[in-house]
């Protein structure tokens, strides 16, 4: 099957076949959503990682700020909604300069320099009271709107919304990648030293895959904020943005373009639907022995391990 | 037996089974509340309070059952949508439970676009009452804490108080109204605010008893931050006569959990505990307590099962005049005014309680002892006395 089909059955099945087998459930449409919420920062941390070659611990501070921007220009500014929360990216992404000192450092430095940022983010929510009403947060947040009939409030709007956010920022990574800067960034990865010695400038580059990354970000914490309509420091800039997010690329296989999406549709689900009810307190514990699983045994992730035996079925086949 | 008899008595058997549901139903009730997270504690004794409301209903409706179907928020907001969601695609009718201004807020959001009930007693900020939902109702309010601590207070005679404070909205709009409150009554009050997510509470502390060097400490959080305050305080040892808190604090779990920091810290509790009760629904609430989790109940026992009583009540009321689907259990809730076993219950259109007053009870050699006002207590208030 070339890539062309595989995109349309893709989208075929996500934009057709899902709201039409799932749309009346609206308890699993909410488990895709918050899912795809997952995918959508799982996307943009694998996009840094795997392009930028940058490990961050603080994607958080860019869903928090994007979720903020957004909230505070509907309930505050009187914006609309979608123009909202494509500030929220554009506000992510200036606040990404503001991290960007943080480039000059590598490996577990970077890593922890951006945890200390998203810190340092939620504390100035919590404290900047009069603007983002501090530690009570905001409540009833404008909820996506009615555009010509098509309520993107309702469940099923919310996920054609999401789904839309995660499509354009995996095609956004797949574009950089095969771009030449994708060349360049992939370059770096194999030595940053000699590829600046070409005349690469690795440090604007891995600028602007940060900026990307924390765009998508931010637009995702955006849609977040107005699908709950409910927005505070400690929940907008919690750890488990970063996390569940680093999990599911990792457990996807965040070298790959659909692994994120992937991993996040997997962990979120199967833990929500199969684990949860089975264990209703501690049922993290086995998607923790999973991860650790797939790391130890298949430290691609699972899209790689799929794609290995798909390659090789098909090679029997011409065999 | 003849085969026509056989035949006739299955037919009027399957009409009577036919016709019954007609007038009784099993009435489905989601509880969305932590049972994993930060407010586990405080969630499953909520729900414990649940469980015995429907165990009580059951026996005694006679016509309408209850069933509750219970999803852990994990302490979560947007898991709290989540179980939300799920108990509403579960066929549920309304919703009891909930812990914190912060989850509620969300989880009954959700449940007005269902067009559910959502009963409550573990949120008080006052921005929960007025985001103009027709479906939101709550047993306590904020004003009720503040007032059972500024009484105990001003009993004792206290002329000096630090407040300290999570900076969470419920927290402070309590931490406020003791500013206000006390102040108005000629008490010297200092305020510290603390973020959420401080846990050592030395530096605040150690201001107190340099600078401040009040009679009492008033601590307005959660149960982790209670924890933290008094873990630094038996460090530091202030010199002050009192310490006193709000929710979450006078209760057998903590009594049981943290029994050395504990002893003479005062909370506001409808109960003592163990529990001594009066009258005869509390007496049977006791007793079904009792057999269904084997030990006494807290205060939050009682909420919940306040909370989910009314809710039931209010149900089966719908049911029988056929306005569940017509938002008829809404309804229902604003026509209650009733005594409960935590005093009177109305609501106003806004859903809250504005009867809602609290109690103060005191931790004593591993009992909750109710020591204000002087018509509910159940012990003399030891004062000044410290877990120190």
């Amino acid at each position: 099957m070339n890539n062309s089909v595989k995109i349309a059955v893709f989208l075929a099945l996500s934009y057709v076949a899902v709201p039409l087998a799932l749309g009346s459930n609206t308890y699993v449409i909410g488990l895709i959503v918050a899912a795809l919420t997952i995918a959508g920062i799982a996307v943009a941390w694998a996009l840094l990682g795997n392009l930028g070659g940058m490990v961050s611990f603080g994607h958080a501070a860019f869903f928090g700020v994007g979720a903020y921007v957004s909230a505070l220009l509907t309930l505050r500014g009187g914006w609309p909604v979608f123009p909202a929360m494509l500030m929220a990216g554009v506000g992510a992404a200036i606040a990404s300069v503001a991290t960007m000192p943080a480039l000059r450092l590598r490996g577990p430095y970077f890593a922890l320099a951006i945890l200390a940022y998203a810190e340092i983010f939620r504390i100035l929510a919590t404290e900047l009271k009069p603007v983002t009403g501090g530690a009570a947060g905001l409540l009833s947040i404008p909820r996506l709107p009615n555009v010509l009939g098509l309520d993107f409030g309702s469940k099923l709007g919310g996920y054609f919304v999401i789904l839309t956010i995660v499509v354009a920022a995996m095609a956004a990574y797949h574009l950089i990648r095969r771009s030449a800067y994708g060349l360049a960034l992939k370059a770096m990865h194999d030595s940053e030293d000699a590829t600046r010695v070409v005349g690469v400038n690795s440090i604007v580059l891995k600028a602007w895959m940060l900026m990307v990354s924390a765009f998508i970000t931010g637009m995702v914490g955006a849609f977040n904020a107005h699908y709950i309509n409910f927005l505070e420091p400690d929940y907008a800039f919690a750890g488990q943005w970063t996390m569940l997010a680093i999990v599911s690329a990792i457990f996807g296989g965040y070298r790959t373009v659909s692994g994120p999406l992937a991993g996040a549709l997997v962990v979120y689900l199967v833990d929500q639907l199969a684990f949860k009810p089975i264990l209703p307190q501690g049922h993290q514990i086995v998607l923790g022995v999973l991860l650790g699983a797939m790391i130890l045994f298949n430290p691609g992730g699972m899209m790689s391990m799929l794609t290995a035996k798909f390659l090789r079925k098909e090679a029997s086949h011409a065999a | 037996m003849s085969k026509s008899t056989l035949c006739v008595s299955a037919v009027a058997l399957s009409l009577m089974l036919g016709l019954a549901p007609a007038d009784a139903a099993e009435l489905k009730i989601g509880a969305e509340i932590p049972l994993s997270g930060n407010l586990a504690r405080v969630g499953s004794a909520m729900n414990e309070g649940i469980q015995v409301a429907a165990e009580m209903f059951n026996k005694k409706n006679g016509k309408h059952t209850v069933k509750v179907l219970v999803v852990d928020d994990e302490s979560s907001p947007a898991k709290a949508v989540g179980a939300v969601e799920k108990l509403a695609a579960d066929g549920v009718i309304a919703y009891t439970g909930g812990y914190g201004s912060n989850i509620i807020g969300p989880a009954s959001e959700a449940a007005e676009k269902l067009g559910k009930v959502y009963i409550t007693s573990g949120g008080v900020a006052s921005e929960l009452t007025k985001r103009g939902l027709k479906t939101f109702f709550r047993i306590n309010s904020s004003e009720g804490y503040a007032r059972a601590l500024m009484g105990m207070f001003s009993e004792v005679g206290i002329k000096s108080v630090a407040v300290v404070y999570s900076t969470k909205e419920a927290t402070e709009e309590v931490a406020k109204m003791l500013q206000t409150g006390l102040g108005a009554k000629g008490v010297k009050v200092t305020m510290h605010a603390f973020d959420p997510a401080t846990n050592d509470f030395k530096p605040i502390v150690h201001k107190i008893k340099l600078q401040d060097r009040p009679e009492a400490i008033a601590m307005i959080g959660y149960e982790n931050d209670y924890v933290g305050i008094l873990r630094a305080a038996k460090v530091l040892k202030p010199d002050i006569k009192t310490i006193a808190g709000v929710w979450s604090l006078a209760t057998s779990k903590m009594a049981a959990e943290f029994p050395d920091l504990m002893e003479n810290v005062s909370g506001t509790s409808t109960l003592s505990y163990p529990a001594v009760f009066t009258t005869p629904e509390a007496k049977e609430f006791a007793e079904t307590y009792q057999k269904m989790f084997n030990k006494a109940p807290d205060y939050l026992g009682i909420f919940g099962y306040v909370q989910s009583k009314l809710l039931f009540d209010a149900v089966a009321r719908a049911a029988d005049a056929g306005t569940i689907d017509k938002g008829g259990v809404a309804s229902e809730l604003r026509k209650t005014k009733t005594e409960s076993v935590i005093g009177k219950v109305s609501f106003d259109e806004a859903g809250d309680n504005p009867e809602f007053t609290h109690r103060m009870g005191q931790h004593q050699a591993g009992k909750v002892e109710l020591v204000w006002p002087l018509e509910a207590a159940t012990g003399k208030m030891k004062y000044p006395a410290l877990p120190w």
